[in-house]
């Protein structure tokens, strides 16, 4: 599937620690504030990413929500959420990989590296 | 100073050394550790011959998430936490709310201590939207209000009588200024305490301090 082909890389490697370290500090500027450092979200205010079917089922909406933000309701692990998120529009395709890379490699993901050319192919084609 | 009274003859012994230098501490401890301190009174102050006059909340007139009105009177004989914030804020409010969240749960078992949060974008923060807010927060409205009001009264509040920075700039990723204070209040409505609500041990300093204002009413 489509999917693997982003994580074929080995973890151990430079570059995939290069993503995971920068992908870190992208995620405690951009994300931890909402989403907290641990991934554990805030109520049904802003939904967790630690433990979240919506995160593993669904990369590259995820991809494409860091960049246009996401808006109406969404079920994660069978709770309902429904506050806007606003997208970030300066994040650059790699920045958007390295995040996407800490958050699929963190909290027992174990998904791989995730490719700053395959993360452009999927940015453009957001709905 | 005092050690020196209780020189012991056998002083080359490690042992019994260490097992005195304990028993004077504890005795020094036991003897010096004052009372704990009353919190400080913060702001300007009138003395009146033999009355002195705090800096206290001005009268106030909002509405909070169940439309029901705010004003000092609800907070008589309570002690109170405050801060300014507004919920489609991405910087530093969740993080406040996250510790707000964590003063809530501390002060569950003390009826006399409630919360108080000011929305400093009024226009956009509707009563609809806070109890929208404090109800994906998980939170009481009896225990933790979510007020809103006129914009300007709001501001003015929190300039003149929280010293808390709340204003609108533009230039701003999301709009407004704001600082990420906690301030604690009194039951005389007084303030007492000034914490930073982004700073986990900030906000443990607060836990204890409110529990230290509680002691003070008593």
């Amino acid at each position: 599937m489509a999917c693997q082909l982003l994580f074929s890389c080995s973890t151990k490697e430079p570059k995939f620690q290069q993503y995971y370290v920068q992908g870190e500090q992208l995620y405690i500027k951009n994300c931890s504030n909402c989403h907290q450092k641990d991934g554990k979200g805030l109520g049904l205010l802003y939904p967790p990413l630690d433990q979240s079917d919506y995160v593993d089922k669904n990369l590259h909406e995820v991809l494409c929500l860091m960049r246009h933000g996401k808006e109406g309701q969404l079920i994660v692990n069978g709770k309902k959420f429904n506050k806007p998120m606003r997208g970030i529009p300066s994040l650059t395709d790699l920045e958007i990989a390295e995040i996407a890379t800490y958050i699929y490699n963190t909290w027992d993901r174990q998904h791989g590296i995730i490719d700053v050319k395959e993360t452009a192919s999927v940015l453009n084609s957001c709905k | 100073m005092k050690n020196t009274r209780y020189k012991m003859p056998d002083a080359g012994n490690n042992t019994s050394w260490t097992g005195c230098f304990f028993f004077i501490t504890m005795i020094f401890l036991a003897a010096c550790t004052p009372k704990q301190k009353d919190l400080p009174i913060f702001g300007e102050r009138e003395v009146n011959g033999t009355d002195t006059i705090y800096h206290t909340i001005a009268p106030f007139r909002f509405v909070d998430q169940d439309s029901a009105t705010i004003t000092n009177d609800v907070f008589k004989d309570k002690i109170y936490v405050a801060d300014f914030f507004f919920t489609s804020c991405r910087t530093i409010c969740p993080i406040m709310k996250t510790q707000m969240l964590r003063v809530y749960e501390a002060t569950k078992e003390m009826p006399d201590v409630v919360l108080l949060s000011h929305s400093i974008d009024p226009e956009y923060d509707t009563v609809a939207l806070l109890h929208d807010f404090a109800e994906r927060l998980g939170v009481e409205s009896k225990r933790w209000h979510f007020v809103t009001g006129v914009k300007d009264s709001i501001y003015k509040i929190a300039q003149t009588s929280y010293f808390a920075t709340a204003m609108e700039d533009k230039a701003e990723p999301d709009g407004f200024i704001h600082s990420g204070a906690f301030l604690l209040i009194d039951k005389k409505g007084r303030i007492r305490g000034k914490y930073d609500g982004t700073k986990p041990e900030d906000v443990d300093r607060l836990v204890e301090d409110i529990k230290r204002l509680r002691a003070e009413h008593v």
